[in-house]
Order: C-alpha cells, then sequence, then structure tokens
C-alpha cells in the first residue's frame, strides 16, 4: 500500500482520457477543507495523474484592495487566510511600513511576534485537525479544534476578537497586553504541553496513523526546492529554510528557536513538522512574555498625530486610536516586498505605490498556492486510498490559495 | 528526530493508544459552553455591538470613511439651535437657525466588527458593548433608523447563567460564574 507502484516518467503515455482510465471528480463541494475539486485519472484504483481544479473561492482580493483605501485592505488579507489571519495582517502591514518609512518600537514588535505564535499554533492545530478526520480519525478532528479554543481566547483577551484580529497596523499594534495575560498565557502552555502527549500516544504514535503515512506520498529534497514548496511543507523534506531564521522581522532575530527539519518528507514527517513547530512556537511565546520591553506600542510619526482625546485614551486604556492619518495614507511613490513566515508557509507582498489614496499593484502569494504544485506530483502512482493522507497532509487551505 | 520517527512496536502502540482513549472516556476533557443557558461575559475590549453617543458626535464623517466594508451612512440630522445666524429680513432680530449635521448609522449587516470607525472617531462618541449575539428576524433590522441604531443593542438570553472563560490546566478552558 504505502509503496509508489507507478513511475512517474510514465506520465507520458497517457494520451486517451477516459478510454483506459477512469476518471473520478472529487468535489468540487467539499472534498475536505474548503471548495475544490480534485480530478484523478485512476489505473484500477493506482493514481495516474491527478488535476486539482481551483478557483472556486476566488474573491478578487488584490482588485478589491486596489480600489480602496491603504488601510481598508487588512480586513480583506485576513478574510482570506482564515486561519492565519495575524500573518496576513503582519506581512501586509510591513510591506506598507517600508513604503511609508516607519518602525514600530520594541514592544510592538513582542507583541506582533506574540500574536503571530499564538495564531501559529491555532493554525497547525486547524491543520492537524483536518489531517485527522482525513484518516478517519474523528478523535484528533475534536481535540485539536477543541485545543485551538484556549489559544483563540487568548487571541480574544489581547485583540477583542477571535479569528479576524485587525490588530496590527502600520507603525505598532492596537492594544497593549491586559491584565492577567501573563499568566493565562502560561497556563495555556502547560495545558498545551501536556495534550501534546496525549496527542503523540493516540494519534502522532499509533501505528495505524504510522501505517497510512510512512512513505506515502514522498516530496524528496530536490524535487521540493524545483517545485517552490514553502513552509513546513518544505522543512520536512529536509530543506532548512524558514523567513523567520532568514530574514527576520518583528521580534524574531531576538528569540532563541530552532528550525525543525525532517528527512524523508513522506506525509508523516509533514504531520510531525507541525507537532515540532507547536513545541517552538510554545518556546516563543514563554521568551515573548518574559523579555517583553517597557515602552510604547506605536510608532512616534503615528503618537504625535493623536489629538488630546486618543492620547488620554492610550494613556488611561493602552488602546492605540487612528489619527485622520489612517484614512488618508498617501506612502510615496515606491514598491516595497514583504515576507513572512505563515503557518502554511511563506506569504509575499509586493505592492506599489504612485503616491496615491489607493495602492497602484497589491499583489500577494500565499503559501497554499505554493504547495499545490507538488500535491499533484506526489500522488501519483499511489492507491486511491492514500490521496486522503496525501491531500491532508499538505495542509491545504482553497479560500487561501485562491485569494 | 528520527527517534521520534521510530516506528513504534504494534502492540505497545495499540494498548497505548487505547489506554489514552479508555482514560478520555471516563475523564472527558469538555470545554463546551452549555449555550444559551450559560452566556459568556467576554473580555472588555471585545468587539461587539456598538453605538454612538448623540451628543459627542460631530458629524464630521471620518468612520464612514475608515469603513472598510462601507457599512456606516451618514443621515442628515438637523439639531436644536446653534447654526449659522441666518441673515434678518429686514427690520427684525438676526435668529439662530438650526444646525444641519450628520450623524453614522450602522448596517449590521455589512458590518465586519474591526472597530476601525471606533477608533478613528476624533471626539471618541461610539459606545462599544461586548454584545455579539443578536440574532436579527427581518431583513430590515439590519439597516436601523438612526434612532433605533442609538438604543443598544439588547443582550439575548437575560437571564441566562452569566460565567467567565478561565484557562484551565487540567482542562484548557474551564468556566466560573462573572463576578
Amino acid at each position: 500500500m504505502s509503496e509508489k507502484i507507478f513511475n512517474i516518467d510514465d506520465l507520458q503515455n497517457i494520451n486517451v482520457e477516459g478510454e483506459k482510465y477512469i476518471i473520478l471528480q472529487i468535489g468540487p463541494s467539499h472534498p475536505g477543507s474548503g471548495h475544490m475539486r480534485i480530478k484523478v485519472w485512476l489505473d484500477g484504483d493506482i493514481i495516474v495523474k491527478v488535476d486539482p481544479d481551483i478557483g472556486f473561492v476566488h474573491r478578487t482580493s488584490e482588485w478589491l484592495s486596489e480600489r480602496r483605501e491603504w488601510i481598508k485592505a487588512i480586513p480583506i488579507v485576513e478574510r482570506i487566510m482564515l486561519p492565519d489571519t495575524v500573518h496576513a495582517n503582519l506581512a501586509y502591514v510591513l510591506a506598507v511600513e517600508k513604503l511609508l518609512g516607519i518602525e514600530p518600537p520594541p514592544r510592538a514588535q513582542y507583541l506582533r511576534s506574540l500574536v503571530a505564535e499564538i495564531n501559529r499554533i491555532t493554525s497547525h492545530l486547524y491543520g492537524i485537525g483536518i489531517f485527522g478526520i482525513f484518516l478517519g480519525s474523528s478523535t484528533v478532528y475534536m481535540w485539536a479544534f477543541g485545543d485551538r479554543e484556549p489559544f483563540i481566547d487568548l487571541m480574544e483577551m489581547l485583540t477583542g476578537a477571535r479569528i479576524t484580529t485587525s490588530y496590527i497596523i502600520p507603525g505598532g499594534v492596537r492594544w497593549d497586553i491586559p491584565n492577567g495575560f501573563k499568566e493565562r498565557a502560561e497556563t495555556v502552555l502547560q495545558y498545551m504541553e501536556r495534550r501534546l502527549k496525549d496527542y503523540e500516544d493516540i494519534w502522532v504514535k499509533n501505528p495505524v496513523v504510522q501505517a497510512r503515512t510512512i512513505n506515502v506520498g514522498v516530496l524528496k529534497k530536490e524535487d521540493a526546492i524545483s517545485l517552490g514548496v514553502v513552509g513546513p511543507n518544505l522543512r520536512a523534506s529536509g530543506v532548512y529554510y524558514d523567513t523567520r531564521k532568514h530574514q527576520p522581522y518583528a521580534a524574531y532575530p531576538n528569540l532563541d528557536f530552532e528550525v525543525p527539519t525532517m528527512k524523508n518528507g513522506d506525509a508523516y514527517d509533514r504531520l510531525l513538522i507541525r507537532v515540532e513547530e507547536i513545541k517552538q512556537s510554545i518556546r516563543m511565546i514563554r521568551q515573548i512574555l518574559k523579555d517583553l520591553p517597557e515602552g510604547k506600542i506605536i510608532a512616534d510619526q503615528i503618537y504625535n498625530q493623536l489629538n488630546p482625546v486618543m492620547k488620554k485614551n492610550y494613556e488611561e486604556k493602552k488602546r492605540v486610536m487612528f489619527p485622520a492619518f489612517m484614512i488618508h495614507m498617501r506612502p510615496p511613490p515606491g514598491e516595497a516586498t514583504a515576507k513572512v513566515e505563515a503557518g502554511r508557509g511563506e506569504i509575499f507582498f509586493y505592492i506599489k505605490s504612485t503616491g496615491d489614496k489607493y495602492p497602484y499593484r497589491f499583489r500577494w502569494v500565499t503559501p497554499s498556492f505554493r504547495n499545490l504544485p507538488f500535491f499533484t506530483h506526489v500522488a501519483v502512482g499511489h492507491r486511491l486510498a492514500d490521496l486522503p493522507t496525501i491531500y491532508g497532509s499538505i495542509d491545504y487551505f482553497p479560500p487561501e490559495a485562491d485569494r | 528526530m528520527n527517534e521520534v520517527r521510530k516506528p513504534r512496536d504494534p502492540v505497545t502502540g495499540h494498548i497505548k493508544a487505547l489506554a489514552k482513549g479508555f482514560k478520555y472516556l471516563l475523564e472527558p476533557n469538555r470545554m463546551t459552553l452549555d449555550y444559551p443557558a450559560e452566556t459568556m461575559k467576554l473580555p472588555p475590549n471585545y468587539r461587539g455591538f456598538f453605538t454612538v453617543d448623540d451628543k459627542k458626535c460631530i458629524g464630521c464623517s471620518m468612520c464612514e470613511m475608515v469603513c472598510p466594508p462601507e457599512a456606516i451612512t451618514m443621515v442628515p440630522r438637523i439639531i436644536g439651535e446653534g447654526g449659522k445666524t441666518l441673515p434678518a429680513p429686514e427690520g427684525e432680530k438676526e435668529t439662530k437657525g438650526p444646525k444641519r449635521t450628520k450623524r453614522p448609522v450602522v448596517n449590521w449587516g455589512k458590518c465586519i466588527f474591526c472597530y476601525f470607525c471606533v477608533d478613528v472617531c476624533p471626539v471618541d462618541a461610539f459606545i462599544p458593548t461586548q454584545v455579539h449575539d443578536v440574532a436579527f428576524e427581518k431583513d430590515k433590522d439590519y439597516r436601523p433608523s438612526y434612532e433605533e441604531y442609538l438604543k443598544p443593542p439588547e443582550e439575548p438570553y437575560k437571564n441566562a447563567k452569566k460565567v467567565v472563560s478561565k484557562a484551565d490546566l487540567k482542562r484548557g478552558v474551564s468556566y466560573e460564574p462573572a463576578p
């Protein structure tokens, strides 16, 4: 079951569709985690070709953002990457800050990393849960989605919303950490550490899971690089690349963390890497809460524009209100790019400004889109029963890829 | 990392998985809230429905301009005295006319609760609440008139037991009665 029976080089022999092969349509209403159709050519029950049909949830985020004020793109990019909102928000804001020439203060940098790491844990738990239901384990599905809840509660306490936080704005963040946050976060982290051991017994090291995932969907290191795979899927194939290490942003230059890599690049490694990254995120959150520097949470350029009412609110409630600059922002003409390591991989932003009210060009590439090509590559030669395993293991999120 | 990857011996592996499952069968890790019999008291910065303070608002339209889904409409309002002095007809006293101004109204069907409007208000005129679970019966209810908008939205299930969520070492999230 777990070894490839079909060689990828034989693909060129396929010319008569439907005559020799059965074409199976999986989806489009919901093959698993969102709206996408997977078209599969089968020889018996061996996959000879996979064609993912994407674009069912294309929401024109680039078009919409080019016709709105700069600040209004924040909720738009968040809604594209729902399990990963903070990273989309952060990537966009980093690009805008480069255009504006604003450097956020250290405390804001740390708070950005804090909420990003909390979000990474929820995102990985989401991925693990979906992978669980793909393999038929409702237990781990319920567990992972349940264990997202303490972290989402932390985000709610800090940002005022569970998922669509809109927390990061050009120049800093919108709220300071509330009283009692550190204690609560520490309890949640301890809880998660204990739960990870339970996950190990019931799911990660379960012989059933190991039998179904080891040597399934193997992505070799060279293929991973040439196909442009990003994020945990790339690191599972043994490539040491993480934007947080290689082009650090926010507070990551000051944090001590490891980038876990695996060797084999199969579905099991892609599961393990997510578990290892949760452990690293827990480590980072502890460091951030320990070393959180004092000071302002918004850059002076923005703070100086606040009116007396807003300044009073800032002093009393630690809440940053928006000066009129936020609406009438006109970044100087130029181009900016930003890269952020999101839960599923690297987000890339390219923004061009002509000094106008709206962005002239708004371009972004999401990690799921870059992870899709290797799905078609590795699924070939496996039996149909392995398709959910492979599809689940890449942690693909269709709305994110379709943008 | 290879010791993590090593396949577990099937016998002990299955026994461990079953034992863990049995443990959780006896002591389930429930973190569900018995809604609507219990409702949550949300943190003070939670972004729920909000209304506007008619006295504070200066009708500057900043909230309308910043609203990402364009949910805010400025409605014309005429408020008492205090407008520009009208040119008086000959032989009569100069009178102060009514003041024409604008006030925001939120279309709840469009609002995404990002609170950009609340934060951009130069006089901090919006009154945030933590009410988030209001259901609208009719399509029209999404679009209140200004008078309806001034009333803060009512919380459903008023008699429900109020609880606050708390991080719990054993269960992740637990609930205790609100203070």
